[in-house]
C-alpha cells in the first residue's frame, strides 16, 4: 500500500514540474509570428530601466524581431556564458565592457559581423563608427564587436579651486603634464602632516591612459608583440610614481583608500578632496546634480571644468585611452540576423541616427558615430550639458583601446598590479624591468594559444 | 530471509543511497577525474581540450622558482595560514578555557562568541572592510593611539611579520583578522573537549601544588592535543581555500599589488577569466599535492606532540 502512495507521489509531482515547465515557456512574451532574439546584458537599477526602454523602442519599430532583454548584473557574466555556450544554448546577443574581444573571437566563441551580416552592411557600419569605436571591436581584420557606447576619460577640475590656488583664470587646456604638476602642487594641502587635499593623484588604473599620451605602445601590431617596456611607457609610469614619491606611499594609499569610503560611492571630486580627477563622461551627471542641489540650497554651485590628456602629438602621443560597451554575438546563436538589426538600431545605422541619439541621450552614453552626434536632437541635449560636449569632442580624437590581443584581459591586470605596487609601497622597482616580464609573461601565452596573425586595419585612426 | 526479500532490501538500499550515489559521481568523482585529465591539456572551456602534456606542471614550477603568478599566490596563502591558522587556534582556546569558567551567564557568553561564526561571510567582509577602513575604521582610531602612521589593512602591500615593514598590517593581516571572526565553530569544539576532561587529573595537580597556569600548561594544553592537532588541518585546510572573503575584499583581483592573491582566487582568475582552465586544474592538483603533503608532515610531527588519552602517539 505504501509503495503504491509513493509511486502515486512521485508521478504526480512529475506531472506537476512537467505542466509547469510547459506553461513557462507558454507565457513567453514573444507576440506570434515574431522571432525572439535573446539579449543578455549587465545593466541594472536605473540603466537597466533605460536598457527596457529601448528595448521596448525596437520591438515596436519591428515586425520580424522581437528583443528579449535579460538583465544579468554582476561578476559571473562570463561564466554564465561560456556554460550556454558549451551547453548549446547562448543568447543570440550580449553587452561587455572588459578587454575580451580579441580573446573569445581567438577561441571561437564569437560570430565576426561579417559571418551574420551582408558584407555591404558590415562596411557601412565600420564607416558608419568612429575610429575609437571601431577600435575597440575589429580583430584579426574582421569586426567582431560593435560598440554602442564609448567611455572615454578626461581629467576634470574644480575650477574654483584651482584658481584659488593659481590665482588666476584656470587654463582652457594643459599644455604638458609639467603643467598638470605644478596644478597639482599648488592645490595639495596639509593640516599638519596630514594630507587634507590632493591637487591630482594618478590612479593605478590609468598607465592604459598616460601611457599612450607619453607616446606609448602596449603592443606592436605588426611584429605582433608585447610592448609594454615601451620607453614612452616606462616614462609615463615614472612620471606616476613621482606622485608617490613626492606625497609618500603610505599617504598615496590611504587617500586612494578613503575615496572608497565616501557616502554613496561620491565622486571624490565633489568632496574636495581632489583639485582635479581622470576620470569617465558618467561624472558629469554626478556634477549637475551637485550643482543643481546647491541652487536649490539657495548656494552659487562649484564651477567644474574638463581637460583633455595633456599630450604631445609631435611625439606621437595619443589623446588618450579609450574602452566600452560593445555588441558581441556568441558563436550558435540562434537568431542572429536579428540580433544584427538590434545593433544597428542601438548604433544608429541606416538612417536610425534619432533613434541612437535618443538612445545616448536616456543613458547619458557617448555616441559611437558622427551623425548621432550631429543630429539635431543630440546638439540640443549637448547644448544643455557642456561639460558632457567636451567628451563628446574628445571621443573624435585620437584614443586608443587596450590592445585586441588575445590574454588581453590579464595584460590589463598584470599592468595594473604592476602601477599598485610602484604607487602603494616605498619599494624601490626597476619600473623597465617589471614591463619587459609583464610582457615576457604575455608574450608567452600568447605563444601557448598558437600563432595567427591578426592585423587590425589602421582604419584611420589617425584621422 | 528468504533469497527474493533479501534481494529486494537490497534494491531498496540502493535506492535510497542513489541520490547521494549520484551527486558523489557527478559532483565528486567526475569532476575529481575531468579535472586531472585536464591538467594535461589546454582547455579554455570553449573548444575542445588539446594535450599538452605537462606543460602547465613545469609552469607552475617556473612560477614557484620565479615568485610569480603561481609563486606570488602561494606565497600569500602561505603566510595567510602561518599567521591565521596560529592565531585561530590561539584565540579558540583561550575563549573556551574562559568560557568554561563557572561565572554568571555563562550561556549566554558562549553564545555571544559563537554567534559571529553564524554570520554569513560575504556580511561579515563588509562589516570588517568598515572595521579596517584605514582612515575611519574602528581598528585604525584604537590603533592610532599607537601608530603615528595607522596601518592601511586591505589596501596596503605591507606585512606585519616581515623584516621589510615590521607590524605594518597589510591586505592579508586584515584577510587573517577576519578569519578570527569565525572561531566560534572551534572553539565550540574545544569547549566539549575541555568539559571532557576528567577532574581528578586537576585534583591530583592540586594535590601537587599546581597553579593554575601548571595545571593548563600540563594538563589541559596535553589533553586538548588531539583536538588542536585536528583543528590544525582542518584550519590550514581552510586557510588554502579561502576565497569568498578574498574575493570581496580584493575587489576579485588580489589587489592591491596582487598582495591579496591567494591560490584559490589565481585558480579562479585563470579558468574564468584568462579561460586557462587547464592550468587551473594543474593549480588545483597541485593544491591537493601540497595540502597532502602538509597533512602527512604534520602526522609525523603528532607522534611527538599529540597525546591520546595519556598516551603518545
Amino acid at each position: 500500500m505504501r509503495q503504491r502512495i509513493s509511486v502515486i507521489l512521485f508521478l504526480l509531482t512529475s506531472a506537476v514540474i512537467a505542466v509547469w515547465g510547459t506553461s513557462v515557456s507558454l507565457t513567453s512574451e514573444t507576440p506570434v509570428g515574431r522571432e525572439e532574439v535573446v539579449f543578455w546584458h549587465f545593466w541594472s537599477g536605473a540603466d537597466g530601466k533605460v536598457v527596457d526602454q529601448i528595448v521596448q523602442r525596437f520591438n515596436r519599430s519591428q515586425e520580424q524581431y522581437f528583443v528579449r532583454a535579460v538583465s544579468m548584473p554582476g561578476n559571473n557574466f562570463d561564466m554564465k556564458l561560456f556554460l550556454a555556450i558549451t551547453g548549446g544554448d547562448p543568447p543570440d546577443l550580449i553587452n561587455q565592457d572588459d578587454p575580451i574581444v580579441a580573446d573569445w573571437a581567438h577561441r571561437e566563441a564569437l560570430y565576426s559581423m561579417e559571418e551574420i551580416a551582408p558584407a555591404e552592411e558590415v562596411d557601412r557600419m565600420k564607416q558608419w563608427l568612429l575610429p575609437a569605436a571601431r577600435s575597440l571591436g575589429e580583430y584579426d581584420g574582421k569586426l567582431y564587436a560593435v560598440c554602442n557606447g564609448l567611455d572615454i576619460r578626461a581629467l576634470y577640475f574644480n575650477q574654483d579651486l584651482v584658481e584659488a590656488a593659481l590665482q588666476r583664470p584656470a587654463p582652457p587646456f594643459l599644455s604638458s603634464t609639467d603643467e598638470l604638476d605644478s596644478v597639482a602642487q599648488a592645490c595639495t594641502k596639509y593640516q599638519g602632516q596630514q594630507l587634507t587635499q590632493v591637487g591630482y593623484l594618478p590612479d593605478p588604473r590609468r598607465l592604459w591612459a598616460w601611457g599612450p599620451a607619453f607616446g606609448g605602445d602596449f603592443y606592436n601590431e605588426v611584429d605582433n608583440e608585447f610592448t609594454a617596456d615601451d620607453d614612452a611607457i616606462v616614462r609615463a609610469l615614472d612620471w606616476m610614481v613621482s606622485y608617490r614619491r613626492r606625497l609618500g606611499a603610505h599617504n598615496v594609499a590611504t587617500f586612494r583608500q578613503n575615496d572608497q569610503s565616501l557616502p554613496n560611492k561620491m565622486f571624490p571630486l565633489l568632496a574636495n578632496r581632489y583639485a582635479v580627477v581622470l576620470d569617465g563622461q558618467w561624472r558629469v551627471r554626478d556634477i549637475e546634480a551637485a550643482q543643481e542641489e546647491s541652487l536649490l540650497k539657495g548656494q552659487s554651485p562649484t564651477r567644474y571644468g574638463v581637460w583633455p590628456l595633456p599630450h604631445d602629438p609631435t611625439a606621437s602621443g595619443k589623446a588618450g585611452w579609450v574602452n566600452g560597451n560593445v555588441f558581441l554575438v556568441p558563436r550558435h546563436s540562434k537568431q542572429s540576423k536579428g540580433a544584427w538589426e538590434f545593433i544597428k538600431f542601438w548604433t544608429g545605422l541606416d538612417g536610425q541616427q534619432d533613434e541612437a541619439a535618443k538612445t545616448c541621450i536616456a543613458g547619458g552614453w557617448i555616441p559611437v558615430a558622427k551623425p548621432v552626434s550631429d543630429s539635431e536632437l543630440f546638439q540640443g541635449y549637448l547644448d544643455e550639458h557642456p561639460l558632457f560636449e567636451r567628451f563628446v569632442e574628445f571621443s573624435q580624437t585620437d584614443q586608443v583601446p587596450t590592445p585586441l590581443v588575445p590574454g588581453a584581459a590579464r595584460y590589463y591586470r598584470e599592468i595594473n598590479n604592476l602601477v599598485q605596487r610602484a604607487m602603494y609601497s616605498e619599494e624601490q622597482i626597476d619600473l623597465k624591468a617589471e614591463l619587459a616580464l609583464i610582457s615576457q609573461q604575455m608574450q608567452q601565452q600568447l605563444d601557448r594559444l598558437g600563432d595567427r596573425s591578426h592585423v587590425v586595419d589602421d582604419g584611420g585612426r589617425n584621422e | 530471509m528468504s533469497a527474493v526479500t533479501q534481494r529486494r532490501r537490497r534494491l531498496s538500499g540502493w535506492i535510497f543511497v542513489s541520490p547521494w550515489l549520484l551527486g558523489l559521481l557527478i559532483l565528486f568523482i567526475y569532476p575529481f577525474i575531468a579535472s586531472f585529465l585536464w591538467s594535461f591539456t589546454e582547455y579554455d572551456l570553449l573548444t575542445s581540450p588539446r594535450y599538452v602534456g605537462t606543460d602547465h606542471y613545469q609552469r607552475i614550477a617556473q612560477e614557484i622558482a620565479s615568485g610569480e603568478g603561481f609563486g606570488k599566490a602561494l606565497v600569500n596563502t602561505v603566510y595567510f595560514a602561518v599567521v591565521s591558522v596560529p592565531l585561530s587556534i590561539f584565540m579558540a582556546i583561550s575563549l573556551a578555557v574562559m568560557l568554561n569558567w563557572k561565572v554568571r551567564g555563562q550561556a549566554i557568553f558562549r553564545t555571544l562568541f559563537y554567534l559571529p561564526s553564524m554570520v554569513p561571510i560575504v556580511a561579515s567582509s563588509i562589516l570588517w572592510l568598515w572595521l579596517l577602513d584605514p582612515r575611519d575604521g574602528m581598528v585604525n582610531g584604537f590603533l592610532g593611539f599607537f601608530y603615528e602612521v595607522p596601518p592601511l589593512w586591505f589596501q596596503g602591500i605591507q606585512e606585519a611579520i616581515s623584516l621589510d615593514t615590521p607590524l605594518q598590517f597589510g591586505s592579508k593581516d586584515g584577510l587573517a583578522m577576519m578569519s578570527l571572526w569565525g572561531v566560534g565553530n572551534f572553539m565550540l569544539i574545544y569547549l566539549a573537549a575541555i568539559g571532557d576532561i576528567e577532574p581528578s587529573l586537576y585534583h591530583a595537580a592540586e594535590l601537587d601544588g599546581a597553579g593554575v597556569w601548571q595545571k593548563f600548561r600540563h594538563i589541559t594544553l596535553p589533553m586538548l592535543s588531539p583536538i588542536i592537532f585536528f583543528n590544525l588541518i582542518l584550519g590550514i585546510i581552510q586557510s588554502v581555500q579561502a576565497f569568498t572573503q578574498v574575493y570581496i575584499v580584493s575587489e576579485g583581483t588580489g589587489q592591491p599589488a596582487e598582495s591579496s592573491l591567494m591560490i584559490s582566487l589565481q585558480l579562479f582568475l585563470s579558468a574564468f577569466r584568462d579561460l586557462e582552465m587547464g592550468y587551473a586544474s594543474a593549480i588545483a592538483w597541485v593544491l591537493f599535492a601540497l595540502l597532502g603533503l602538509a597533512t602527512w608532515g604534520l602526522f609525523r610531527t603528532s607522534k611527538n606532540w599529540v597525546h591520546y588519552r595519556g598516551v603518545r602517539m
